[in-house]
């Protein structure tokens, strides 16, 4: 009951003080906007460079945006702990650890689907794209997929703000390597090979390919090889998370350094 | 005032020397878009095109640097309880934002670099600059209007609580309307006029037409009579912004 209440009640708590809210209308900016204008950005770039179509960058940045929020708000999940001077507190708890660290994964996931779906909505309607909808509702498992995946590398993120101070810098610097290296803008084919290797290993690349077969009509059954693998290298990354946030409370414990900002 | 102003200028660059954030976002992001132009764009038959990818680059970084450097800052200001201090302070507030946006519009300089040397090393584009003078101009010309836009953007930060979510989001809106990566032709046609009151869009083809051949003092010219608009305008909103913000109380919110 405990382990349940510390999952939802401090995953909840650790959600709104993300976004230090009063109002949720001050999340708008940045979950709404910033990722329609990316999304359009893109669809005009590739427009002018007549490389692919307006589906391609708008499937691609719609799952930016989940990289996005999974990075930057999983990350912060854990390191605003340090910044706000909680973090000797959280750790000093006798919670279990996996519930407290958990909990603040799915608000993260639930937020990346929601952000992702309305900036693909709206994309849609304003670049003028129509899918069919079991089209859409087979996107919507493969969005909810990396999703999973982006927040798993977000907690491996994250667990370095238990040892050191700035999780932004890395959450800022491997989401925008993310628009070229998962193919989210760019084709593959244009990519060169130690891109192309690199991109195998992280989260986004299976399922943005997965999702561009399925608007072209694929069947869901036809690229469950390509979920499986966006599913293994999120779990991958959700264990090494974890296992990093138990090394990392350790050192910082032994090294006194958890209160240091 | 000049004390002020300088101070300022002073404690800003220091700051955004000292941050690791700053300074590794300034490396990555402009060899970012300018990588994502170069394989889009694909054309190595036409060097130009690149170099002017490589500058829309750069001042995409600028405006970046710029409306999330001031809107991170204020909000900074804010948890640090000193907004308050700074808008009581015996000097217009203009002069406590001006060396904000002039540095961190400066700093995008340091993105200019970065674009440049990339393209050179990692894509071989010729660095031949057409109108050495002109570019040399350009350059400053480009920053200080950078600089003005950002100042009237900064003044409405000041009266927003979530003022860094609202600078990252001005990032797009602006990197289109200028028609910096994507040429304004490929946009819908009633963005064209919104672009002639939007400074990346003159400093861009300042600095363009200076590198790649073309008369680029016209460009010049308009960033600097829009620097002096911007800063005409700025001044009377961060007025009535900074009393709005001081009826509400709202200065402290954090």
């Amino acid at each position: 009951m405990i382990w349940l209440r510390v999952f939802f009640s401090g995953g909840v708590t650790s959600y709104r003080a993300l976004f230090a809210w009063i109002n949720p209308w001050m999340a708008v900016p940045m979950l709404v906007l910033y990722p329609i204008f990316q999304i359009l950005f893109f669809v005009y770039l590739g427009r002018s460079a007549g490389v692919a179509s307006d589906s391609f960058f708008l499937i691609g940045n719609t799952f930016i945006a989940t990289a996005v929020t999974g990075l930057f708000g999983m990350g912060q999940a854990i390191a605003g702990e340090r910044r706000f001077q909680t973090l000797p507190i959280l750790l000093a708890s006798p919670a279990s650890r996996l519930a407290l660290f958990l909990g603040r994964a799915v608000p993260s996931i639930v937020n990346g689907f929601v952000v992702a779906a309305i900036s693909f909505a709206l994309g849609a309607w304003i670049v003028g794209i129509r899918y069919p909808g079991r089209t859409l509702e087979e996107l919507a498992v493969v969005l909810l997929v990396s999703c999973f995946a982006c927040t798993a590398l977000g907690l491996a993120i994250g667990s370095l703000g238990i040892r050191g101070r700035s999780v932004s810098l890395f959450a800022d610097s491997i989401s925008g390597s993310m628009l070229i290296v998962s193919g989210a803008n760019v084709p593959f084919a244009r990519l060169p090979h130690v891109l192309r290797t690199i991109s195998s290993g992280i989260p986004l690349t299976h399922g943005i390919v997965a999702a561009r077969e399925l608007t072209a009509g694929a069947s869901l059954g036809h690229v469950e090889p390509l979920l499986g693998k966006e599913l293994l290298i999120g779990v991958i990354y959700l264990v090494v998370g974890l296992a990093m946030l138990s090394l990392f409370e350790h050192e910082g414990r032994r090294t006194g350094a958890l209160d240091r900002f | 005032m000049t004390r002020a102003f300088v101070t300022g200028m002073r404690v800003q660059i220091t700051q955004m020397l000292r941050s690791s954030f700053d300074l590794i976002a300034m490396l990555i992001w402009p060899i970012i878009y300018a990588s994502i132009a170069y394989y889009l764009l694909d054309a190595k038959e036409t060097p130009h095109e690149l170099l002017a990818a490589s500058i829309g680059s750069a001042v995409m970084i600028m405006w970046a640097q710029v409306v999330i450097g001031s809107s991170g800052t204020l909000d900074l200001m804010r948890q640090a309880g000193t907004l308050e201090l700074m808008v009581a302070a015996p000097v217009p507030f203009v002069t406590v934002l001006a060396p904000i946006m002039v540095s961190t519009s400066a700093f995008g300089l340091y993105g200019l670099v970065v674009t440049l040397v990339w393209g050179r090393v990692g894509f071989g584009i010729p660095l031949a600059i057409v109108h050495p003078l002109a570019f040399a101009i350009a350059i400053p010309a480009c920053v200080i209007a950078i600089a003005a836009l950002g100042l009237i953007v900064a003044s409405t930060f000041v009266l927003y609580r979530a003022a860094f979510s609202l600078g990252i989001a001005m990032q797009y809106p602006v990197w289109l309307a200028s028609g910096l990566l994507v040429p304004l032709s490929a946009l819908p046609g009633w963005l064209g006029p919104v672009s002639w009151f939007l400074a990346p869009t003159w400093g861009f083809r300042a600095i363009e037409r200076a590198a790649v051949g073309g008369d680029a003092w016209p460009s010049i010219a308009v960033c600097a009579l829009a620097s002096v608009a911007y800063v005409s305008v700025a001044v009377v909103f961060l007025r009535v912004f900074e009393h709005l913000a001081r009826q509400r109380a709202s200065l402290k919110l954090a």
